[in-house]
């Protein structure tokens, strides 16, 4: 069924090589003279555009073949083998994961390309590529893996370069810090998936541990532990994507370069849980209770991130906010068992977050690593491709019709009320309220109204070509992406969903034209009033609010983190501590002092008798010898 | 001349070492001595390595009688268990030789001493022989922690002695008791290692033997509870020698169990397991949860390598394939990943004079490669896919997993606990901003960086391309799990419940 395609390998090879390559140049290089940033540069963006060129091959290799019959594979070793167990390192290109391909190595090419501008000057430059080709690398592992294990090795890997980028200026120890919560809490997901990998392993893995063997075996699988294997690997997922109750990482984790929030924290990697619920449809669409409690952590997600993207004034933690929100939606989507719903959402909203990051970036480095938006304003004069490229990126994450995000959020809306999840429903709608509202807030404080510091607004300017033009590109996806899958209602025929058919197991819910336009009404109402409370109340200049009551308790994230260090890491110290200044020396040494001191006890006993006159040995001597011989007589008789 | 190399790679480091107690010789002379026979018999085992057939016996099999009217004979012989345990033995032992600063004589020729020791404990297929090298080699331990070892060697040198002696006159007790036995049940002396399997033990004399043998491994493993000598006696002895002890020593002990535990005493070893398995997984959280409170990063890497020991240790008991192939796997993978650190370790507490974690700073800045090197060993320790740790530590879990739900659970929080200690010493070490200490840290040299890098560089290939590696173990690991012949021949079909009874009443 499936075509072997050796290519296939090669794809996340160049950019790894490249990591490997750069990697080495910077190590040899820095300490000495530091090698002229063009060179760096133009390495860094080989790996990722011959990455992009081979999905493009990947994709019309695919186009060319029936649509059932859409497979590629390449295993390039055997990876381990012992017993039962046997994994290959394999690739699968499929409809699913030649999509995800296709927009990770775009966008990714796109950053690499705008990171020479950005981090021009930095005394790190190469090791910064070093680190973002080993991620694109991961990341390509993490969406052509064949199975789980494959998945893994890349979800692993993304994880890595996540923590090493966010630590990147690891000379601020709170860097360092937020580098430490995201490689952690990321641990704690991984575990889950670990975990549900090996009860899925000891279900049916057996018979070949590849998605393409699970699926035709899935139906062996007992209902309850199909049921353990959800739940566990979503742990998994929920840790990646940043997820109640794991997404504390994510805000943390804008301490790294702008370009590393939008590739990793924005674009790619934390959409990589969506993506593996996706990848294992068939399995969630035969556990409807895993499907609902992923539904249900999604939604509320996205809920409790949109409070807090209301309150934030570094205009960074905005946009983590945002894609915590706009990743609890994707969750939505798949949960309701609309899996190409949820894909096409990580589809568009790659394209919109990553513009809004890198136009974010923009205005940062042309106030000089100002992140406070309440020190901005009044940009739009000054810095106008940015301006334009962040109202498309906006408006498109805002849900504005039709705009990329206005189809794609829909179509996930519209699922949830087909299915019956009328909650989840009008949560999602009145997150979509709220997206509007903390989006335009952003761009009126920032662009908009009088600037607010004087100094830092004299000397900005829009950023270097090799910086806009990467916005340009990503402003024209932000706008268009949404028509590749526009619905019937629109005269469209869901191109995306069709493409997406072969690889996910899905029913489209049908709920009428009736629920359809409810759907868009409904959205589409949510974002005026959004948009309109947003400009009234900021849209001619404010000044920076003095939050109380709920808002100041919104504005602290309702004191999460400080929940989780009284709750989880202090207590983990605190019984590190006790094991090794209480229960060490008192409880399991304890015994091994008291042989030594038992054998001091029965020394200083002895030593009573050991007085040194021989009268007293004589004596010994008398007292043995007698004893000896009424024993010796005693037994004669 | 080939079928006698395991007797060399025993013999040569031994009788050199001997030589150089007994020499003259200056210490220059010595540390060369030591590379130059480290280094021949790394070629050898390399040898040894390409010729070896993973047929799952025992091979390269030497065989000399040695006290006829006992059945003790001088017999020697590797598989797909022992030959990786040797292996990482000879392949990092050459390290210690090329970094630190030369010390005296002695150090270099007791080094020489535990290396053949060692290597004989592993070859050894006869129990008499294996407790004889395994006496052997913690003497020069002893000396190395008591002669130059930290200023508080002397406590920590008493309570390893302690720990050891109780250890081997148990083992002593119990090889005995296996004798005796063999000779009881079959009318002829031996002291063959696979003979033993034959042996039908039951009864509360067996469990007590049993437990004599456990224990004795247990100390060396470290097992919990008997793991309290480690922090002290790796803190305080010599870069080298912590080295050697948590490389490749502790892994004989887990060793000794595949070896020794598991054929001979199938049956308690299948009552028990769960047990042992609870102690391995409670020592791997207690030591790594101990670990992230400590300040000196050598104690903190001790109490590292404990918990890692606990997780090995747990793949043995779990009874399947998996994960008994995953613990041998990651006995190497723990060799390169820990042994090394602890090198890293050394070489960072002679150029700092400290093993303070908060008295350093902004490592990395200063020595890009020894950063470099120092992250790929902490990565493999933490498990991170793409390096040698993660392939055994996945097998493990995935088998504990089949063995008990609650172990494979509790064993999957390695993943975490790993992450944390290590992530925040490396921060406070190698990120941050650099302190007086740390500001004129000297990178590695040329000479250093050449000689980690083939085993940095096994640290990837390992976790890339397992498969040729595995492949010469699994043979081995299949045979254990293989029910002997005669067992099934004697076995009433399909009442394996009764197990035990049926051979009882035989």
């Amino acid at each position: 069924m499936e075509q072997c395609a050796n290519y296939l390998g090669l794809i996340p090879l160049f950019p790894l090589l490249g990591a490997v390559f750069i990697g080495l140049l910077h190590v040899f290089t820095c300490k000495r003279t530091a090698l002229p940033e063009k060179v760096y540069g133009i390495l860094a963006c080989v790996g990722p555009v011959l990455a992009f060129v081979l999905a493009l091959k990947v994709f019309v290799a695919l186009k060319g073949l029936a649509p059932e019959a859409r497979f590629l594979s390449y295993k390039a070793f055997t990876w381990f083998s012992v017993g039962e167990l046997h994994i290959d390192m394999g690739f699968l290109a499929d409809p699913l994961s030649c999509l995800m391909l296709l927009f990770v190595t775009f966008i990714g090419s796109l950053i690499h390309i705008y990171s020479i501008g950005y981090m021009g000057g930095d005394k790190n430059y190469g090791k910064f590529f070093a680190y973002m080709n080993l991620f694109l690398g991961s990341m390509l592992v993490l969406v052509l893996g064949n199975g789980p294990v494959v998945m893994f090795v890349g979800w692993e890997g993304v994880g890595l370069c996540s923590y090493l980028l966010i630590s990147f200026y690891s000379e601020d120890r709170s860097n360092v810090l937020a580098g430490n919560k995201a490689f952690i809490v990321n641990r704690v997901g991984d575990l889950g998936f670990v975990l549900g990998m090996s009860f899925l392993f000891w279900g049916i893995g057996a018979h070949g541990f590849d998605y393409l063997s699970l699926k035709a075996n899935v139906h062996h699988l007992e209902p309850a532990v199909a049921l353990t294997v959800c739940l566990l690997l979503f742990v998994g997922a929920t840790g990646k994507s940043a997820q109640i109750p794991l997404y504390v990482w994510l805000p943390d984790a804008m301490a790294g370069p702008t370009p590393v929030s939008a590739l990793i924290h924005a674009a790619t990697m934390v959409t990589a849980g969506v993506y593996m619920v996706a990848r294992f449809s068939f399995l969630y669409a035969g556990v409807e209770l895993a499907g609902n409690i992923v539904a249900w952590i999604g939604i509320l997600t996205a809920l409790l991130a949109a409070i807090f993207g209301m309150f934030q004034e570094d205009i960074k933690k905005v946009l983590a906010y945002s894609t915590v929100s706009q990743l609890g939606y994707m969750f939505a989507g798949v949960g309701v068992a609309a899996y190409s719903a949820g894909i096409f959402h990580v589809f568009t909203h790659a394209f919109f977050k990553a513009l809004l990051f890198l136009g974010a970036g923009s205005v940062i480095y042309a106030l000089h690593h100002e992140q406070n938006i309440w020190k901005m304003g009044g940009l739009k004069k000054k810095m106008p491709k940015t301006y334009i490229t962040m109202v498309i990126g906006a408006l498109a994450l805002a849900g504005c019709p039709p705009f990329s995000g206005f189809f794609s959020k829909d179509e996930i809306l519209y699922s949830a009320l087909a299915t019956g999840h009328f909650g989840i429903w009008a949560i999602g709608v009145l997150v979509a309220g709220m997206t509007a509202y903390y989006t335009f807030r952003m761009i009126f404080v920032v662009f908009h109204g009088e600037p607010r510091d004087h100094h830092a607004y004299e000397h900005a300017t829009d950023a270097p070509s090799v910086m806009t033009v990467p916005l340009i590109i990503l402003a024209i996806g932000a706008l268009c992406a949404g028509l590749l899958n526009l619905p019937g209602i629109f005269g469209g025929d869901q191109v995306v969903s069709h493409w997406l058919a072969p690889s996910l197991t899905e029913h489209h819910p049908h709920g009428g034209v009736f629920l359809e336009i409810l759907a868009i009404a409904a959205s589409v109402v949510a974002f005026v009033i959004g948009i309109k409370i947003a400009y009234t109340k900021f849209g001619h200049g404010a000044q920076e609010p003095f939050f109380s009551g709920f808002a100041d308790f919104a504005y602290h994230k309702f004191y999460v983190d400080e929940l989780y260090d009284r709750i989880i890491v202090q207590p983990y110290k605190a019984i590190g501590s006790s094991i090794w200044k209480v229960i060490e020396p008192n409880v399991t040494d304890a015994p091994v002092k008291g042989v030594s001191r038992l054998y001091m006890v029965l020394g200083t006993a002895f030593k009573v008798f050991q007085v040194g006159y021989v009268r007293v040995y004589a004596l010994y001597m008398v007292l043995g010898l007698g004893i000896m011989s009424l024993l010796l007589s005693q037994s004669l008789n | 001349m080939f079928e006698h190399v395991l007797s060399v790679i025993i013999f040569l480091p031994i009788l050199a070492g001997l030589i150089l107690l007994a020499s003259p010789a200056s210490r220059t002379i010595a540390r060369f001595t030591g590379l130059v026979i480290s280094l021949a018999t790394l070629v050898l085992s390399l040898e040894l390595y390409l010729r070896f057939e993973a047929t799952g016996h025992l091979e390269f099999v030497e065989h000399i009688s040695w006290i006829k009217s006992l059945g003790v004979s001088y017999s020697l012989g590797v598989d797909g268990i022992s030959l990786f345990i040797l292996m990482a033995g000879s392949v990092l032992l050459p390290l210690v030789y090329f970094v630190f600063g030369t010390k005296e004589k002695g150090y270099y020729a007791n080094l020489l001493i535990v290396q053949g020791a060692m290597a004989g404990a592993i070859c050894a297929a006869d129990m008499i022989l294996f407790y004889i090298f395994w006496e052997v080699m913690l003497l020069p331990v002893f000396f190395m922690l008591g002669l130059y070892g930290g200023p508080r060697r002397l406590p920590a040198t008493l309570k390893i002695t302690l720990y050891t002696i109780a250890g081997s006159l148990l083992m002593l007790a119990a090889i005995v008791y296996l004798g005796v036995s063999y000779h009881a049940q079959f009318n002829e002396w031996s002291f063959a290692m696979e003979k033993m399997a034959h042996l039908n033990l039951t009864g509360r004399v067996a469990a007590v033997a049993f437990f004599a043998f456990m224990i004795a491994f247990a100390v060396k493993i470290p097992l919990f509870p008997f793991h309290t000598w480690l922090p002290d006696a790796y803190t305080e002895a010599p870069a080298a020698t912590t080295f050697v002890l948590s490389a490749v020593m502790a892994k004989i002990g887990v060793y000794g169990v595949i070896r020794f535990v598991v054929p001979v005493f199938d049956l308690e070893f299948a009552r028990f397991a769960i047990l042992l398995a609870y102690l391995g997984v409670i020592g791997m959280m207690y030591c790594g949860l101990a670990a992230i409170t400590q300040k000196d990063f050598k104690r903190m890497l001790a109490f590292s390598s404990a918990s890692h020991m606990g997780v090995i240790a747990l793949g043995v008991f779990c009874m399947n394939i998996q994960a008994l192939t995953g613990s041998i796997y990651q006995i190497v993978a723990h060799a390169t990943s820990t042994g090394v650190l602890f090198l890293f370790a050394g070489i960072l507490e002679e150029r700092t004079n400290t093993r303070t974690i908060d008295d350093l700073g902004g490592i990395a800045a200063k020595a890009p490669v020894f950063a470099l090197y120092f992250a790929i060993a902490m990565l493999a320790s933490v498990g991170l896919p793409g390096t040698s740790g993660f392939i055994g530590e996945f097998m493990i879990v995935l088998g504990a997993i089949k063995f008990n739900t609650a172990i494979g659970v509790l064993a999957g929080t390695t993943l975490i606990i790993g992450v944390c200690y290590m992530l925040w010493m490396f921060q406070r070490v190698f990120f941050e901003k650099t302190s007086s200490r740390s500001e004129h840290f000297k990178e590695l040299s040329f000479t250093e960086g050449l000689v980690f890098l083939p085993v940095i560089l096994l640290i990837i290939v390992m976790g890339i391309y397992p498969h040729p590696f595995l492949s010469k173990i699994t043979p081995s690991t299949a045979l254990q799990f293989a029910p002997p012949a005669s067992v099934v021949a004697q076995m009433p079909a399909a009442n394996a419940q009764n197990y035990g009874l049926t051979i009882e009443q035989k």
